[in-house]
């Protein structure tokens, strides 16, 4: 059970001096049950890649396997795959538009075309795992903060329970309480329906922080791709990806350089630390 | 996709009709619709072919700009060219079967009027939007309105919220295309359903962009007031818009061109 | 005295009864660099748009240049000393062509057409965006659209830029560009008022103030800031991961990898003597 992807490519303005390679013969698989984050610089392809998931895009050669089906095979049908791959946009604030919260909600189950009980089961939930107020439902979306919008609309995709969960920058812009609000709703999400997530981000140490997996894209091809601990422990090429490593990171780098430590794959600071103090130096 | 509309963008160059006067390329463009919408013959209509294609040449817009910028009219010249291929009543007819006739005029009145929004849309966007950027544009429209000012109507006002229009066409097709896409993610249907269920698949999409366009307005005020804005009190402009001797030599030709469609029009030949 | 100074300074927005800054006092020197930082609704967007005089205070007073904003018939002169640059980089730009864009506000100012070029070229330069001046506006990355926005306020030639949150909407690389911008203003004299929730961005900055709730919470070098941690915490607001290590083993602030691998050699070192 896996969103598969295999040789797939996307060219945008074929036959035309415009042509642009999106997305070079890429072979991926998304497990289920874990967070994927997806890294790399604009122009690498993440957001095409993202939009390939649920069928928005199609890819112009190569197979796109959702639980072993081809998502292209009944294109009629694609509607569907939405309801399975919900797919959050970056800024999703922006695509607000009903009276209430509840409503703007319940836009995304409505179209699935539940019953009203059902709706209304699902809306409670979502707006729960968000951490939206139940009082707040009845308000109108455009009264709230910018952070707060950006949750009504990840909810309004949550509502939808589907079996994976893309997020394009849910965190871009906001302030840290922002983003963590976001973040941890992206982990309640997870564990409580055992979702599945693709967390596209700039951000290496958030990406570092809340993935199981990573998967570094860079020029339209895959740069590396393993888990956490994977990705870190080759700190040399992703230093070379000209991405922007965490800072901790870069610090324990460093420290390596100078025969300070032994190890440099470290992305978290509490790790960071727990090396610092195995040294017997740093516990007074 | 909407993406694909170049209608009133701006194609930096320095061909001869952009470094025409934009005063004279309005001038111009009047001339050219007057001369569009003469036509009546067919030898008048193989002129105005001729003469579109002309003012492409010497713009050195690529052919394919051009092109695509009527692939949005597709639907529209398509309609066109079949509502007068069927409803025209003519006394030739070339073809029968059972109630739907076509006649001879109606395969002319259809070419007709496909030459003629075609050339509509090509002229205007390659004498003026391609060619002329916004600003020399507004200034050229706000210069020609001048005497207008005298009786009270806020020219300058008139021509800034023209440009600014301009301007924000192709982020708000973007924001458009966004929107949508998000809305479709959302199992939003915009492609079934009767023409009310058609019409109200349109609010998602409407709303957002409605208040996304205010919030951009009303940014764009505060950073235009920061920028010392003050509505054309005083204005100086970097670039001077001189009149030069070809720019008229421009301007007769289009007249003379325009004259000729008359004549063209009295010759008649027999098909 | 310093270049803009803050005296008691409250706004309240219309319709609401708390007031989203209250009473700030603060002065910024001439050729100063600061960032104002504080987690959403702290009041530092308004504080920003106070201080150059886009909203006039409902309490209090500003002076800028020893000019009040209230005054209307300062608002000129002001608006000329004090530019800003706004989040959304699509929404400042008001022309399809870079170097007309860039033109806007000399051209409004009435500035003689060959000085105008000069003010253009020059402000196009600084910001690194010169052979741009042809393009359309459109096409430019998110970096290189905010830095349009700077150049058209460099091109009025002001005393001071304020930045509110001008790099929240861009990618590491654009914000690396801006920051860096920022940086090569203020070296040539220009007074700098950045607001933003990045740290690091932050601690690029001579000076900090964090605001909480309307109020200046903390104000002082980022060195002096970052090294209340627990505070910051409270304020709900992130430290830059090398200062947070530092503080829970009780070592001294950095604020760079680089220097923050200096002071645990320094620490190493000491302890194995």
């Amino acid at each position: 059970m896996s969103l598969k992807l295999e040789n797939v490519s996307v060219v945008y303005g074929e036959g035309t001096p415009f042509r642009k390679i999106a997305l070079d013969n890429i072979n991926i698989e998304f497990p289920k049950g874990k967070i994927t984050g997806i890294i790399g610089h604009t122009g690498s392809g993440k957001s095409t890649l993202a939009q390939l998931l649920n069928g928005l895009n199609k890819p112009t050669s190569g197979n796109i396997y959702l639980d072993g089906t081809d998502i292209w095979e009944k294109p009629k049908e694609i509607s569907k795959i939405r309801f399975k791959v919900g797919l959050a946009f970056q800024y999703p604030e922006y695509q607000l538009f009903e009276e209430t919260v509840g409503k703007d909600i319940a836009f995304g189950p409505k179209n699935m075309g539940l019953n009203d009980n059902e709706i209304a089961l699902r809306v409670a939930e979502a707006a729960k795992l968000c951490g939206i107020p139940e009082d707040s439902l009845n308000r109108s979306p455009f009264e709230l903060s910018g952070g707060q919008k950006r949750r009504v609309a990840i909810a309004g995709v949550m509502a939808m329970r589907p079996e994976y969960l893309v997020l394009d920058e849910p965190a871009a812009g906001l302030d840290p309480v922002g983003k963590t609000d976001i973040l941890n709703g992206i982990i309640n999400y997870k564990n409580e329906t055992d979702g599945t997530v693709i967390l596209i981000s700039h951000s290496m140490e958030d990406v570092a922080k809340y993935s199981d997996m990573i998967l570094v894209l860079k020029e339209g091809k895959v740069f590396a791709h393993g888990s956490v601990e994977e990705i870190f422990s080759d700190i040399d090429s992703l230093a070379n990806s000209s991405l922007d490593l965490p800072q901790i990171t870069r610090l324990f780098h460093e420290l390596k350089k100078r025969g300070l430590s032994e190890r440099d794959d470290v992305y978290t600071v509490k790790f960071g630390e727990k090396l610092l103090r195995e040294k017997g130096i740093f516990n007074a | 996709m909407l993406k694909d509309i170049t209608l009133g963008q701006y194609f930096p160059g320095d061909s001869i009709l952009h470094r025409t006067d934009a005063r004279i390329k309005i001038l111009m463009l009047i001339v050219y619709l007057v001369f569009v919408l003469c036509a009546k013959t067919a030898f008048a209509f193989g002129f105005v072919v001729i003469a579109t294609g002309l003012l492409v040449i010497i713009s050195e817009i690529p052919l394919k700009t051009v092109l695509k910028s009527l692939k949005p009219l597709l639907f529209v010249l398509l309609f066109t060219a079949v509502i007068n291929l069927f409803f025209a009543n003519g006394e030739d007819i070339l073809w029968q079967w059972k109630f739907i006739k076509i006649y001879r005029e109606g395969i002319e009145n259809a070419v007709k009027m496909v030459i003629r929004l075609t050339s509509l849309v090509t002229g205007t966007s390659v004498l003026l939007t391609y060619t002329t950027s916004p600003l020399d544009l507004t200034d050229g429209i706000e210069r020609l309105l001048v005497p207008l000012k005298k009786i009270g109507v806020p020219v300058h006002d008139f021509a800034m919220m023209m440009s600014i229009a301009l301007r924000f066409i192709p982020t708000l097709i973007e924001e458009t295309d966004k929107i949508i896409s998000a809305q479709k993610a959302r199992g939003a249907d915009f492609e079934s359903g009767n023409i009310f269920a058609r019409a109200k698949a349109l609010i998602p999409i409407l709303v957002p962009l409605f208040v996304s366009a205010y919030r951009r307005a009303f940014e764009l005020a505060e950073a235009m007031e920061c920028r010392c804005y003050r509505s054309g009190v005083g204005k100086t402009r970097m670039k001077v818009i001189k009149t030069r001797p070809a720019d008229y030599i421009f301007l007769g030709m289009s007249i003379i061109a325009c004259a000729g469609i008359f004549f063209l029009n009295q010759v008649v030949i027999p098909l | 005295m310093g270049f803009i100074q803050a005296d008691k300074l409250t706004y309240t927005y219309e319709g609401n009864l708390v007031p989203a800054v209250k009473e700030v006092s603060l002065s910024f020197k001439k050729g100063s660099y600061t960032a104002i930082i504080g987690h959403n609704g702290s009041g530092k967007s308004t504080l920003a748009k106070l201080l150059c005089g886009i909203f006039t205070p409902t309490g209090g007073k500003v002076l800028i240049d020893g000019m009040d904003t209230a005054d209307e018939d300062n608002m000129a002169s002001i608006r000329e000393k004090c530019g800003m640059v706004f989040q959304n980089p699509d929404n400042q730009i008001v022309s399809s062509v870079v170097e007309e864009d860039v033109a806007f506000a000399p051209e409004n100012l009435g500035v003689e057409p060959a000085q105008i070029r000069k003010a253009v070229d020059e402000a196009l330069a600084a910001v690194g965006m010169t052979e741009y001046a042809h393009h359309s506006t459109y096409k430019l990355s998110g970096g290189q659209k905010q830095r349009i926005a700077i150049a058209g306020i460099l091109a009025m030639n002001p005393e001071c830029i304020v930045f509110d949150e001008a790099t929240a909407m861009l990618d590491p690389a654009g914000r690396r560009e801006i920051s860096d911008t920022m940086r090569k203003l203020n070296d040539r004299g220009i007074t700098v008022i950045t607001v933003t929730h990045h740290m690091n961005e932050a601690a690029m900055a001579d000076r900090i103030v964090v605001m909480n709730k309307g109020e200046v919470a903390m104000d002082g070098t980022p060195r002096e800031i970052f090294a209340r941690v627990d505070e910051l915490r409270k304020l709900s607001l992130a430290v830059p991961q090398v200062t947070e290590l530092l503080y829970d083993l009780g070592l001294p602030a950095a604020l760079h990898a680089k220097e923050a691998a200096d002071v645990i050699e320094e620490e190493i070192k000491k302890k194995c003597l």
